[in-house]
Parts: structure tokens; C-alpha cells; sequence
């Protein structure tokens, strides 16, 4: 068939994966511009739906396309590296308020972790399923790392991410004015720390307070979870 | 060829983070080790070298492009995990809802300590 040959044609070479993933990000961040940016659809899902109905459209394998996309995902191990630069540049923020920081962030990213791997534990979910979802709260590039250390399904953990991070920004605001709490720095420390990057995107929406502390929340969170969990995990013996 | 210098420190650093992980057996990924190594190395600069700004800001800005080929995965295992969707789903929102609200709360009652101070 015409149609077939031409795909592999396009196939051998890893570019077309390359080109496929950009096309549809910036498809995405397009159409999420149009629909005057929901916070219930970012827009990596609506990017991700894309470049997953071309993929069905023209038959191409997802492990063939993920396999051709490493030479973009290559990119995740300098790029989470690069995070150390706005890590550094919160540094006055952690001086600041260093007291009431370092007894909040271990209980509350514990937490994040604890309730969540709990709630499916007890609904009778797989080791796989716990492993998949215990680094929901952590950054994507950090919890890629997490999740593969102790053995969870990378793509469940990505979905998780999507779902946690809509599900934080809509809970928060939600939440602060049922707890009377106005101040910009608590918002958005608990949007950063819950709903990584979806929640530091919002938080910035509400001022640039809220953004810097969310930044923050998102940073400490990632490398509390990521020198951890993985640790707690093998002690506990979760997944084994 | 200022972000061309800065890509080769962060692979550096990725590179490092390896070797430390190699030889001490930590459960971390390098990315992190290397994070943690960067901001260290900053902090004793004490500022942000125009050549790392160069490539981390652009690195950062494609953080979104960079996990897309993962997140396209979540469509392919949605047969996989035919009937666990309900309680992975529950856990997501319910777990969600539990430790934003327990955030909120802890961090209220402890800046409001060190405000009263």
C-alpha cells in the first residue's frame, strides 16, 4: 500500500517522531491560547491527545514513537539539572522564612505522597499502581527519576501528575477561603508543593508573591520526595 | 556560543550526579544529584553566570515538550488497567483534596507563630 510505504519511509529516521512532538505541543499551547488558558485542561493534555489520536490515526506504535522521541527526552536529565538555577534564585525566600518551611515541608510532602498511596491501598490498588502514584506531587522531570527507582509505571505517573496538578488548582483557592487564609505566600507555597508545575502556573495567576512561593514549594518538595521516597520505599517494603 | 558552554556545565553536572550514584549507591536520580550540586555551586558564586542562564531558562521553558512523549503513554495503558481506574482516580482527587487542605492549615498556624513573635 502507498499509504504504508510512505510511513516508513517517514518512519526510518527518528525526526519524524521529533517533528510530530513539536508539531503537537505547539498545537497545543495554540488551541489552550484560543480556549483562553481552562485550568482544567493545560496544555499538555491537550497536546498529548493530539500527537496520541495521530499516533492511532497512522497506525505507528507508541513504543516505536517513544523509542525515536529519546532523542528528544534525552534532554530531561541537563534539563532538571537547570532546575538547581531557580532553586538558587529562591534562596532569600528559604532565609526568610526558614523556620515555619523546614517543619511544614516534611510533614506536608510526606503527606502528599502518604494520603494518596494510602486512599489506593486500601481500595485494593497493585504495588505497581502505589509505585505509580506515590511521586504525584513531585515535579515531572524529579518524579520520572523517583518513579523509576522504585519501580512504578512511568506513563501511570505522568497521568497522575495531570490529574493532581488540575485537581490542586482547583482545590486551593477553594480551601484558602474556607480556612480564612489571604496571604499570597501560603496559597501559593500550597500550590507549588502539591501541584508542581499545573499549581505554580496558577499560583502566578494570582500574584507574583504567590508565584515566587510556589516556585519554592514546587523546588523543596522535589528534593525532599526525590532523597526519601525512595529510600522509605525500600525500607517499607511496599512494593515487594 | 555563551548557552553552548552553559548545556556542557548542566551535562557536566548530569555526568557528576552518575558517577556520585555510581560509586555511593543512593536511590536519587542523577538530575537531582546534579540540581543539588548546581545550586550548591551558585550559591558559593553567588549569582547566575550568564553562560548557565543561557541554556537553563530555554531547557526550563521546554520542561512541558520534554515529558510529552511519557504523558502520551497514559492513553496506551488505559486497557492495561482496565477496572483499577476508580480507585486510582479516587486516590488522585481524595489525596489531593486531604494535603492541600492539611498545607494550608500547617502553614497558617506556623507563620501566624512566627508573625506573633
Amino acid at each position: 500500500m502507498p499509504a504504508n510505504s510512505l510511513l516508513n519511509t517517514l518512519n526510518a529516521t527518528p525526526l519524524f517522531a521529533v517533528g510530530l512532538t513539536l508539531t503537537a505541543f505547539l498545537l497545543g499551547n495554540l488551541v489552550f491560547k484560543r480556549l483562553k488558558k481552562p485550568t482544567w485542561l493545560p496544555a499538555i493534555l491537550i497536546a498529548a491527545l493530539l500527537l496520541a489520536a495521530t499516533l492511532a490515526v497512522i497506525g505507528l506504535p507508541y513504543e516505536r514513537y517513544r523509542d525515536d522521541a529519546r532523542w528528544l527526552t534525552i534532554l530531561l536529565g541537563p534539563a532538571t539539572v537547570a532546575l538547581g538555577m531557580p532553586l538558587y534564585q529562591q534562596l532569600p525566600h528559604i532565609r526568610a522564612l526558614w523556620r515555619p518551611l523546614t517543619v511544614c515541608l516534611p510533614i506536608a510532602a510526606s503527606l502528599a505522597a502518604c494520603y494518596a498511596v494510602m486512599i489506593a491501598w486500601l481500595l485494593g490498588s497493585s504495588p505497581l499502581i502505589l509505585a505509580s502514584i506515590a511521586a504525584k506531587s513531585v515535579t515531572a522531570p524529579i518524579a520520572i527519576g523517583i518513579t523509576e527507582q522504585i519501580g512504578g509505571s512511568v506513563a501511570l505517573l505522568l497521568g497522575a501528575l495531570l490529574v493532581t496538578g488540575v485537581a490542586t488548582a482547583a482545590f486551593t483557592g477553594i480551601a484558602a477561603r474556607l480556612l480564612q487564609i489571604e496571604d499570597d505566600r501560603i496559597i501559593g507555597f500550597a500550590l507549588g508543593l502539591n501541584g508542581h508545575a499545573i499549581g505554580t502556573v496558577r499560583a502566578f495567576e494570582i500574584s507574583p508573591a504567590a508565584g515566587a512561593f510556589a516556585s519554592l514549594g514546587m523546588s523543596l518538595t522535589g528534593i525532599f520526595t526525590a532523597l526519601l521516597l525512595p529510600l522509605a520505599w525500600h525500607l517499607i517494603g511496599v512494593g515487594s | 556560543m555563551p548557552a553552548l558552554v552553559g548545556f556542557l556545565w548542566l551535562i557536566s553536572y548530569w555526568l557528576i550526579g552518575e558517577v556520585v550514584i555510581h560509586f555511593t549507591g543512593l536511590p536519587i536520580s542523577s538530575g537531582v544529584v546534579g540540581m543539588l550540586l548546581l545550586s550548591i555551586t551558585l550559591a558559593f558564586h553567588g549569582r547566575v553566570p550568564g553562560s548557565i542562564a543561557a541554556a537553563a531558562q530555554p531547557l526550563i521553558a521546554l520542561l512541558a515538550m520534554l515529558i510529552m512523549p511519557g504523558v502520551v503513554g497514559v492513553f496506551f495503558i488505559v486497557d492495561e488497567l482496565a477496572g483499577q481506574w476508580p480507585a486510582i482516580l479516587c486516590a488522585l482527587v481524595l489525596g489531593t483534596l486531604l494535603s492541600v487542605a492539611t498545607t494550608l492549615w500547617l502553614l497558617k498556624r506556623l507563620m501566624g507563630k512566627q508573625h506573633a513573635r
